[in-house]
Order: structure tokens, then sequence, then C-alpha cells
């Protein structure tokens, strides 16, 4: 554990998107703080000792704008926002925590969530990745707007994320395991959405962040029925023991939800 | 006596809906310090280097206590029973569960008491780690105590015994052998204050207590004990409980507050976190309970032989009470004429486990009422009526030669089946608590009828049927 | 920074990343809200900011600088009982009462807005709220007759006066 220190860090309240951007600069040595729901736990209890906290609530990053038929979606958009948006985001962000969490959680900080020691988290990148979203950062080189699952697996640290965007599918479902009580922490879940490039689809709770099954997708593509496409889904992912459930079980239950997600999108 | 019967309102109730209920957390005294623990990251270990001198340096640290600070450092919650104890307050050259308190820290704030932490100089060399107590009991099994893997203190054995009647007999003479085993897991008890307590040092040298503990005058006790200091020097201000649904009876920071509070001569308050809640903080034990009937065929239990292990943890507590709370409970509501049982308190580097709502009865109870309806199924009987027909009757005595004056067994059976509507055959009923005589009391059940009027029959070695 | 705490104005002196919970509680001596966990998984810390409830363990001082708080202490006191506190107390919803607050602000706001009345709107709406002690039904009639305005918070207001046998004071209905 770092060091907890004793001496408050600089805090930086962003007021405009330029503001937020210039401030950030090429990350080094920036901790942001988007809603606060993942950040002030480590801060609170001492896990954390960042120099500088670079505040974004007021820096104009929140809304949902459709322009051309593209949704946008600013990285200070709150969760509860997008519960009524397309499927298969709504669902997953209906299914996130509590009321009051998704009140104050954002799309950025979802995005960026560093990978649960626990329990899984960052339930919106799946959808994201299922919907073919584009994300848009800055960090060092610069601005680039690249596929979400890009930015996930290049690591999206040192990158402060502007907002995501996609076209609505045609079609959008999901499935997920969890425990069945309100307010449970997803174990894992399979969203997939129907676009103009065909069937994408996306796991969370599988691995330290969310993942394409481009191996699912890759055997729809050649004809393989939904059971069959399904089982190449553990190809794609690299589930681990945690406090919710075994990597063992998350392989039993990842083909079963994917073959359900295919069924719903028919 | 207008209050029976009625609706009255909790008497704390306005309290708690107007946010004036006062829990330890909301009490404020000038000065206060805050207590941070540094707690074993491993399972076993020993400690082969620790030095808190950096800690101590730290500006905003006020005092650091380790098992050196502690007058009695290994005291045991059942000691004032003349049980003997085997758990320190504070970690004395090894560790036997992760989370287990090594030194403590008061400062001004709980950043700085966490910098502290980090600062205190401390090396360890890991142990094999026993997590199933059926193999803690394996010849060769990593050693937790050098007594040996199991509690030792149950009179002349070591384990919990309670026998009666032939056993031997009752499997010869049994149709059918049902055997089962039952494993209810531990639970946390998760009330949502986390353990905490206030020690204020007076100025006439006394201390006061702001406690959780959902018993004062235990850890009252507890606290004169470890600190060797007469029970009138020490004032504990008990109150609301933010739940403890048997979790704070273990006394868990009081003490360690108190060291604290002593040295520093100022205030000091520790209040778990969360996390701390769960990692080392006591749960509900895990058990392990092998249950082999011999039943006829018409649905009589003739005899129970029982195996419990119950798994204490790295250290003691309160298991041995549990365990004989359990042992007293082994044949139910129902009427075993021969019985065997067998329960041993095993040790394993996990944290140790306490009190929890029914402590001790509720294992025994899952596996006794799991295991009768496992008989009924092999029998092909009814489970219900397989429980009426072996249910206490006035007279009945139990395993522990308690005489039964008022069974409720068939009353409350017979209510709960009309309740749901379950049928039952005329026979059942019919059935009623009394003292079985002639046709009605079968003949297994003969030899362990109280003769009428008696009480209770005291227990003497030479009143045993079996060993 | 600043904020206004159950009406009254209060300039403070935490630093910005001070947790609200923590600039309640420990800087403004303000009780109610609770420390659960610390983690915003219990609900025991909710409070409203701006009516909106929310996860005061959760909230950075900074952003709610200038932010109007309300804590249970700003809903009613003994005597004059905002209606879902007399229906918390009448309907038993409180055991220990560590969860209360949080549980309090919570359906205050929701009721505030319409909702509340069925059994299924309270527990979506205080889905993020733990208590382990009541089982939740209780609490969740303490809603909806709060909600549905049936409440009888005059005969469950703390009385002042004398106390003795004959003023034991018996809740209408038969045992709960």
């Amino acid at each position: 554990m770092a060091l907890a220190s004793t001496e408050a860090p600089e805090v930086v309240a962003a007021t405009s998107i330029d503001d937020a951007v210039s401030a950030f600069g090429d990350g080094e040595g920036v901790t942001v703080l988007a809603g606060g729901t993942i950040l002030m736990v480590d801060l609170v209890h001492g896990r954390l000792a960042p120099e500088r906290v670079l505040m974004l609530d007021k820096a104009q990053m929140a809304g949902v704008r459709t322009e051309g038929g593209r949704i946008t979606i600013g990285a200070m958009t709150r969760v509860a926002e997008l519960e009524d948006s397309v499927e298969p985001l709504a669902t997953v962000a209906r299914g996130v925590a509590d009321p009051e969490i998704r009140a104050q959680a954002t799309v950025g900080g979802n995005l960026c969530a560093t990978p649960g020691a626990e329990s899984p988290r960052g339930d919106l990148q799946a959808a994201f990745i299922a919907l073919g979203a584009q994300v848009r950062s800055v960090g060092p080189g610069g601005e680039r707007t690249e596929p979400v699952e890009d930015l996930l697996a290049a690591g999206p640290e040192g990158r402060l994320v502007l907002d995501v965007s996609f076209e609505p599918p045609q079609a959008g479902a999901s499935a997920e395991v969890r425990r069945p009580h309100a307010h449970a922490y997803t174990i894992l879940s399979v969203c997939g959405a129907i676009g103009v490039a065909g069937t994408r689809l996306a796991a969370s709770g599988a691995g330290p962040r969310s993942v394409r099954l481009t191996s699912v997708e890759e055997a729809l593509a050649s004809g393989a029925d939904a059971a069959a496409a399904a089982a190449r889904a553990l190809d794609d992912v690299s589930p681990a023991d945690d406090a919710l459930a075994s990597a063992w079980y998350r392989e039993q239950t990842l083909p079963v939800l994917v073959t359900r997600v295919l069924n719903d999108l028919g | 006596m207008k209050a029976v019967g009625a609706r009255l309102p909790r008497y704390d109730g306005i309290a708690h809906v107007t946010g004036r209920t006062q829990y330890v957390d909301d009490v404020r005294v000038p000065g206060q310090l805050w207590v941070k623990a540094l707690r074993s990251p491993h399972h076993h270990a020993a400690i082969t280097h620790i030095d808190t001198a950096p800690a101590e340096a730290l500006p905003g640290v006020h005092a650091v206590v380790t098992c050196a600070d502690v007058p009695h450092n290994v005291y045991g919650h059942l000691e004032a029973l003349g049980v003997p104890a085997d758990e320190p307050l504070l970690a004395d050259g090894q560790v036997r569960y992760k989370g287990q308190p090594i030194a403590a820290v008061a400062a001004d704030s709980e950043a700085i008491a966490l910098a502290a932490l980090e600062a205190i100089d401390i090396r360890y060399e890991e142990r094999p780690a026993v997590f199933d107590i059926r193999q803690g009991l394996d010849p060769g099994a990593p050693e937790i105590h050098h007594w040996g893997p199991v509690y030792p203190h149950f009179g002349p054995h070591n384990h919990r015994r309670v026998r009666k009647g032939d056993v031997e007999a009752a499997f010869d003479a049994a149709d059918t052998i049902v055997e089962g085993v039952y494993r209810p897991q531990a639970i946390e008890h998760c009330p949502l204050e986390t353990q905490v307590s206030l020690v204020v040092p007076e100025a006439n040298g006394r201390l006061t207590i702001y406690s959780c503990t959902q018993a004062m005058y235990f850890s009252l006790g507890v606290v004169s004990a470890h600190l060797e200091w007469p029970l009138n020097k020490i004032k504990f201000v008990g109150g609301t409980v933010g739940g403890g649904f048997g979790g704070k009876v273990d006394t868990a920071t009081e003490t360690v507050c108190a060291l604290l509070a002593i040295k520093s001569q100022k205030p000091v308050k520790w209040r778990f976190t969360r996390e701390e809640e769960f990692l080392a903080s006591s749960t509900r034990a895990p058990w392990h309970v092998e249950i082999k009937d011999a039943v006829s065929k018409e649905g009589w239990i003739l005899g129970r032989r029982t195996l419990t292990l119950h798994d204490s943890g790295a250290y003691s507590r309160f298991s041995p009470y549990g365990l004989t709370k359990h042992a007293f409970h082994h044949t139910g509501a129902y009427t075993i004429p021969a019985v065997s049982f067998d329960g041993f308190v095993v040790y394993s580097n996990r944290v140790p486990t306490t009190a929890m709502r029914g402590f001790g009865v509720t294992s025994v109870s899952l596996a006794v009422e799991t295991h009768l309806n496992r008989v009924a199924q092999v029998l092909g009987l009814d489970p219900l009526e397989l429980r009426l027909k072996n249910a206490n009757r006035i007279g009945d005595t139990t395993g522990n030669r308690v005489v039964m004056h008022d069974p409720s067994t068939v009353a409350v059976t017979l209510a709960a089946a009309e309740r749901v509507g379950y049928e039952l055959g005329d026979e059942y009923r019919d059935m009623t608590s009394e003292r079985r005589t002639g046709e009605l009391l079968p003949e297994h059940l003969a030899g362990q009828q109280a003769p009428e009027g008696e009480h209770l029959i005291v227990h003497s070695a030479t009143t045993n049927g079996g060993h | 920074m600043r904020l206004t705490v159950n009406g009254t104005p209060r300039e403070l002196v935490s630093p910005p990343l001070t947790s609200l919970l923590a600039v309640l509680r420990e800087e403004l001596g303000v009780t109610s809200p609770k420390a659960g966990c610390q983690q915003g998984g219990c609900g025991a810390c909710t409070v409203l900011i701006d009516g909106e409830p929310r996860r005061a363990c959760l909230t950075p001082l900074a952003a709610v600088d200038g932010a109007a708080i309300t804590t249970v202490e700003g809903l009613g006191d003994p005597t004059n009982l905002s209606p879902v506190q007399a229906a918390f107390d009448e309907h038993y919803a409180a055991q220990c009462g560590f969860c209360t607050s949080g549980f309090l602000m919570a359906s205050h706001a929701l009721i505030e807005r319409g909702g509340g009345t069925s059994r299924e709107d309270v527990i979506e709406a205080l889905s993020g709220h733990v208590c382990r002690c009541t089982g939740y039904v209780k609490i969740v009639e303490a809603v909806n007759a709060a909600a549905n305005g049936d409440v009888h918070a005059e005969e469950t207001q703390a009385d002042m006066g004398p106390q003795g046998e004959e003023n034991i004071s018996l809740i209408p209905g038969s045992p709960a």
C-alpha cells in the first residue's frame, strides 16, 4: 500500500473542456476525479496519495447529444442518464449499483475504472464495445479517437476521456450472472448488438477489463450456429477467481450468456 | 398490566428517527486521537523482528503499543469460568491468522496513524497454514498450538462427550443405518456499526470507556484482567449498539484503546473500517457434523452417533462454550435413548470464531433436521410423521439426562402442519405430548423414561450405559 | 468552502477532498449520517444534496461547495416529526437505528418526488441501503404509509410531560 500521505493534494477544478485538457497535460502526476465513487474510497482509506487532483464536475463534460445519427455521450454524464438509452446500454446502466451511486458515477469513470481487486467493475465497458463505440481522449501524443476495446487493451491510464460515441444499433441485448438480490455486483455479463458491420459481442467480468468476443464474432461470420459460436468465447477471456466467483464458474457460464444474447438478438 | 399484548412504542424509537441516538462514534471528546492497528498479512508466521521506534518518531503519533505493553497479554474470555486462555491481545512472536493485531498506533489523524503503521519495521517467516479442520487433525498437519490441534480442556477429555445407553446395541438392532455429513459455513455478522470504542483517561487516573459491547460487565472484566487494574478504576459507558448479533462480545477494541489512552494520556478512538470488520473481526464458526443413526423400519431412531468438528479459528475464544451448547441439542426435539456424541474444538489459521445468534445450536439444528429428512427419505416415510413419532414426550430424558416436563415438539409440529394444510395420518393428528405408557410406549424407549415425578437425574459415571 | 446545512450557512476549513461525511460528522458535529462502510456500499451515510439523496462518504467537499445539505436533523425533531420519521417509529422500522438516518433521507426524497406508494418502488429506490436488523419489511411498510399519507404523527411524537404508569402510550392496533 502506498504510504498514506498526510499532505493534502493540490486540487484543480476545471471549468471547461479546454481547461480540463490543459490542466491534464500529459497526465503526469495527475489524478482525475470524475464522479468520485471509485476514487474517494481509495482516498478515504489512505490507499492513494495523489499530488494533484483534477476535478471535472464543473468542466461541462456531461450530456448526451444526437447528431447526424450518432449518439455522443460526454465523459461526465452520470450513469443514471443512460437508463433510457439504447440497448444494451440501458439495461446495463440500470444494473449498476443503486440509484444513489448511479446518480453520482460517471461514464468516463466507469470506462477507465481500474480493475477491481475483489470484484469486476466497469460494467458499461462491454455495452460500449458491443455498440462499436469510439472513445475520444487526450493525453501523451494529443487527442485520439479509437474503438473502446483498443483503449481498454492499451490501458486508459494516462488518458483523459472526453466522450464516447456510437450509432444506435439495429438490435441490442445483454445477459448477466449476478446474485439474486438488489444492488448486487455483476459477476459476469455479455453484451451484444447488431450494427451496420454485423454482430458485435463483449464480456464484462471475465478479466481485468471488458473484452470484445472476436472469436465468437468470427465463428458467427463463418456460419457457426449460436451454441457453437458461443463456445468460442473462452478463447477471448482470461477470468480469475475473485470474491464473487471462481474462474471455473465464469468459464461455465460465459457460453450460456453468449448463447442467450445471440438468441435475443434474433 | 396494560402493556402486555399491547403495541408499545420503542423507547428509543424517536431518538432513532431524529438522528439523536448516540453511538460510540458519535461521542465527542476534545483532543481525541485515532487508532489504527498493524495486522498480520500472513495466515501463519513467526515474527522475526519488530521495531516500532520509527513509528513513534513520526510527528502526530502519540503512542504505539505492542505485546510488551500489555500487563497480562494472554487472557481468555472464559477464564472467569476457570477455562484456560490461549489468545494474546497483541501478537507475541507469532501470528496465527491473517488480520491478527500485532501493534496499535494512536495519532492525530487516521492518515498519520496509517503512515505510522507503514513505518513499523517488521519481518516475518511464513509457516504452513491449516484452513480445513479435517486436515488439521491429520498426523503431520502444521502445528498451530504446541498442545495439539484441538482445544484440550473438557474436564479429563480433549473433547465434549455425551454418552447414554448402548449405541452399539442400537446399531446391531437397527433395520437400517442412515449416515449424513452437514457443514454449515462461517457467517460474518456484518453489523452496520463496525467495532468501535473510545477510551478517555480521567484526571484522577481512572478510565472511561465508551464501548459498543453487547456485554458491558463482561468486557469490563476482560479489560480489567488484561490491564491488571481493579474493576473500580474503569468505567464503562455502554449504550446503543449498532447491531451486534453476537459479534460484539469479543471486546475487540477496548483494551488496546485503554493501553493507548494510558500511554498517551489522551482520549483515543479505534473504529474498525468495514474492511477490518470483514477481514479481522470474528465470524460465526464453520462446523462439520457427522450423524449416524440406527433406525427401525417403522421409523424409530434407536440410537445416534455424532461427531462434530467445530472450526474455532486460530484461538478458542468462546468455542468450547458453543460446542457444549451444540452437544446439549444433538438429539434435537426428539427422544433417542442411546447416544454417543463427540465434539472437538479444532484450530485453524482462520479468524477466531465467536458467538452469533443461536451460538452452537443453529449448526446442530440444521444437521439434525436435515438428517431426519434424510432418514424419512431412506425409509420412505413422511418427514413430519417421522418427527411426531420420535418427538419428546413428558417424562422422556435427553441425552444429557434432563427430564422433559413440558416438551412442545408435538404441539408445534401439529400446529404448523395445520397452518399450512399439511395432511397427516389420523394416528399422527391425534398425538399428544403426554407421557407414553402401555401400547404407546415403544420398547426402545422404555428404559429411558424418568420415574414419574422425577425432576432431574444427576449424571454420575456409574449411571452410564456405555462409554 | 461553504455549505448550507439544514438551513444554516456554514463556512468550512476541512481540506477540499475531505468527504462530506467527515465534514458533517467531524467538523460540524452533525452525527446522524453514519460511517457504515465508507465505500458507498451501505447507504448509512446518505444525505440530501440540493434535495437529492447521495452518499456523503463518496462526495468530496469540493464537489458540493455552495450546496444545500439536508440531514435527519433537518427533517424534524422529537416534538415535531416529519411524516416519514413518524411512520418509521410507528411501524418499528428501526431496531438498532444505525441504518435509519440513511433510509430516512432516501425515503424522504422518494416521497417528495411522488414515489414510495408501492413495495416495488420502495425496493428499487432504496436498493442501496443495507439493514442487518429488521429484514426490511417494516421499512417498506413505513415508507408506503408515509407516501400514502397514512401516518399518525400526533400519536407518535415525544411526550415531554410527566411520565407515569397511567401515561403508557399505546399504539392502536394489535401487537406487531
